[in-house]
Formats: C-alpha cells, structure tokens, sequence
C-alpha cells in the first residue's frame, strides 16, 4: 500500500456559481474519513449545502477557515488516501481481476473419431 | 506510470521487455510520430492529461501540441477534422474515447471516411487510423462497453483490427497507420493493464491474417481481444478432459483470413466462435458462414457461437453474466463433440 495526497478543490455546487462560504468543518485534521461522510458545510448564494468527502483517507489540511469566502476551484481540503499497489484503472472502469483458479461446471468427453 | 514507460523506452527493440498493452500501445504511438512528421494525434484529453487510460501519456509534452492535441466534447467534428487532415497530407490518428461515443461519428466514418478513396478515385486517400478503446470487461458505465466490430467490418472501405496482447497491440498499430487505407484499430479495455513479456517488433505479417495462439486437434475457438484469452482458458480447462482445443486469434476483422479460418477448421473439424457482441447478425455468423462455406465436408458439427445476449450493454455489476463464459464456451464445445 502507498500513500498519495489529493487535495479537492471547490466545486461549482449550482450553475455558474463562482464562490462559497464556509460555514461549519465537520472533519478535523488528522481524523479519517470515510467516501459520501459529511465534509464541509458551505453557504452560497443559492443555498447553504453539505459537501460530502469524495475520498476514503485521513485529513491532511484544510485550506479555508469558517466564514471565509473560497473561490470556486480553489484548494478546500486534502487528503492523505492509500493506494493499492498494482495497476490503476483509468479514470473510467476498474482493472479487471483475474481469477486464480477458473471456475467451471462442464466437463468435456472427448470426440471418438 | 511515466516511470514505467521512461524504463521501457530504454529497453532496444529486440529485446524482450514486460509491457502492459497499454503500454506498447503508448510505445507504438511514439514510434510512429517519430518516423513520420504527417502523423497527427488528437481527440477528447488526448493531449495534456495523456488520455483517460494512458494511453498518451507524455507524447504531447515530447512531440508539442502542434502534434498531439486535445479536441472540443465532438466525435463527429473529430473525425471531419481527420477527414480534411487526411485530405491535405496528414496522417491522423484520431481517438474516440469509448467505442459507445463513436456512434456520433458515424456520418463522418461511413459517408466520409470508409468513401472518399473511392469516391475520388484513389485522389484523396484517406490514412486515418481510428483509435478506439472498445469492449466490456472493466465494469465502466453505459456507452462505455460497447463492441461494434460488426458495424465497422459492414461498412466498405474500413479496415478493422482488434489487437489481444501487448506485442500484437504494437506491430498491429504500426501496420494500421502505415496503411494508406483507413483502419479502425479496437483497443480491447480489459486488456490494457495486462503486463506480460513481448518482443516489440515491427509487423510481419499481413493485413487481413489471423494467428494460432494454442494448437489443438479436436475442435477451433475463434476469437479476438479480450476474448482470445477467456478462450485460452477453457482450453486450458478443456485438456483436463483430455480435449484438445486450438484457438485462433483472429485479430483482423475486416479482411477476415478467410484461408487461416479454413486451414484451422479443416484439420480439428469443429468450431465455435466467442465474441462480446450481441449475437444477431454479430460478426460471430460471418465466421460461421466462412467456415461453413469453405469447410462444409470436413464439419462433423454445426458452428457454435458464443456471444453477449440481444440486450443493450449492462451496468458494470452484471456484465459478468452478459461477457461469455467459461462454462458458455465449454458448453458449445461439448455440443460440437457430441453432435
């Protein structure tokens, strides 16, 4: 297993929105986190939304204090994630994985003539 | 992954290095731009990212992006582009990123691409080699696992490839953008992290020849891509029963060998053919009847074909149950012994 850093960086969370306020930090350095768990309660001026984390890690940083305003597509938070060693899919799809012993259920008899 | 390929690279062409297909494939794409300035690379994050498996990687960054370039979100004006390079000179290899995004290229492929040689009379030929990732087998979303071998072999003009392993990925690619005719090159997903030693070597044999990857005597599978290896396993598993099975990679589909198909069927006097496609009117019934054509006195049973079902691709979860599988082509093989 390797470790990487990914840091996720402010989405647009409505059409064409350029900012948002940080509001409340649900996680905090340090502490782990799973795929889909709350992150980060963001207000803008549409709405005020809880991001949910894109990744599975620990938390290494966060880059905006509460009540500061981030810009869209700026650093909000990175994470430190474990890498399976091996190949890595492509951004779609996953590396197939090939089985050890093939399983069947037919048996064959072979031809008589 | 640049790592890996920067080591490869170091590695002369006779020697025999471990290489994933995607790999030989980048391999292949760098050979290929260094040895002729008109080859042209492009299409959806070809260019900066190096392709969504890849596939590109590092080649804009040594050839510039004069040469190898990122396209707008547009199959269709991707392959007109193609059409108007090839006009002027270029030799473009275009990529569509999945083969289910290659349906709105269609009127650029098969009224422009696969036409223009014969519509100028040999004037404007047309050197395109579409590069297109196709086939099931990483649990991708819809559009994404897609096999249209049929609709690109029925289309006069194409030329049509399907590689099965790193070594073939790289001299198929090679002969493909030589080719003054258009290819569309069907680079198999569930293949591109295979590693395995190859020999990189430039093509010897040619357009339009199958191969023997496994001899055998008692009955022939047929296949491409990732299915040439599903086939090497049932016949690994097929001689634990003591039958012995020859699989042949047809890897050209469009010429078809119609001889290698002969040469193979005439001596083990069965077949079954194994492709992803849905079965009706899959290239699995050209096989067939080639077969059936050529080797109707030698048959002692009927070909079988082994196939996805008549349904759109499924999710990811279920494409297991739709690929064909061992126990499938193990129980077509049976029905050609007992027949």
């Amino acid at each position: 297993m390797a470790e990487e850093n990914i840091t996720f960086s402010l989405p647009d969370l409505g059409e064409g929105l350029v900012e948002a306020t940080v509001l409340e930090w649900q996680v905090e350095v340090g502490e782990r986190i799973g795929r889909n768990d709350p992150l980060v309660e963001v207000e803008t001026t549409k709405s005020a939304v809880v991001i949910p984390s894109p990744e599975s890690g620990v938390v290494a940083g966060l880059h905006a204090e509460e009540e500061q305003v981030v810009p869209v597509g700026a650093p909000l938070v990175t994470f430190t994630v474990e890498r399976k060693d091996g190949p890595q899919a492509g951004i779609v799809g996953r590396v197939p994985t090939e089985e050890a012993a093939p399983r069947r259920r037919v048996r064959l008899k072979p031809p008589t003539d | 992954m640049t790592e890996l390929i920067e080591r490869a690279e170091s590695a002369p062409e006779t020697e025999t290095i471990e290489l994933s297909m995607q790999q030989a494939i980048n391999r292949a794409l760098r050979t290929l731009l260094a040895e002729d300035p008109r080859v042209l690379l492009f299409g959806e994050d070809v260019g900066a990212l190096g392709g969504v498996f890849r596939v590109s990687d590092g080649l804009q960054k040594e050839f510039g992006d004069q040469r190898v370039f990122d396209t707008p979100l547009a199959e269709s004006a991707i392959m007109g582009m193609a059409v108007g390079l090839a006009m002027n000179g270029w030799r473009p290899v275009p990529e569509l990123q999945f083969d289910g995004f290659a349906y709105p290229a269609i009127d650029q492929i098969v009224n422009q691409v696969a036409r223009m040689n014969y519509r100028t009379r040999g004037a404007a030929p047309m050197p395109i080699t579409l590069r297109l990732p196709s086939f099931g087998g990483i649990q991708a979303p819809e559009h994404h696992g897609e096999s249209l071998e049929a609709l690109f072999a029925h289309t006069p003009g194409l030329k049509v490839v399907a590689p099965s392993d790193p070594g073939e990925a790289y001299s198929l690619l090679l002969q493909s953008v030589r080719s003054d005719d258009p290819v569309v090159y069907m680079e198999p997903k569930a293949c591109y992290w295979d590693r395995r030693p190859v020999r990189l070597s430039e093509p010897t044999d040619p357009i339009g020849t199958s191969r023997v990857v496994r001899p055998g005597r008692h009955a022939t599978l047929v296949a491409w891509g990732a299915m040439v290896h599903r086939c090497l396993q049932v016949a690994e598993l097929a001689a634990e029963d003591g039958v012995e099975l020859e699989v042949l990679d047809l890897r050209w589909l469009k010429p078809i060998d119609a001889a290698g198909l002969a040469a193979s069927v005439a001596r083990t006097k069965r077949a079954v053919v194994v492709h992803e496609a849905p079965l009706t009117a899959g290239l699995g019934a050209e096989v067939s009847s080639l077969i059936t054509e050529q080797c109707f006195r030698d048959l002692a049973a009927p070909v079988q074909r082994v196939t996805g079902f008549d349904v759109p691709y499924p999710a990811g979860p279920l494409e297991h149950q739709y690929l064909p599988t061992i126990d499938r082509v193990l129980f077509a093989v049976q029905r050609t012994l007992e027949y």
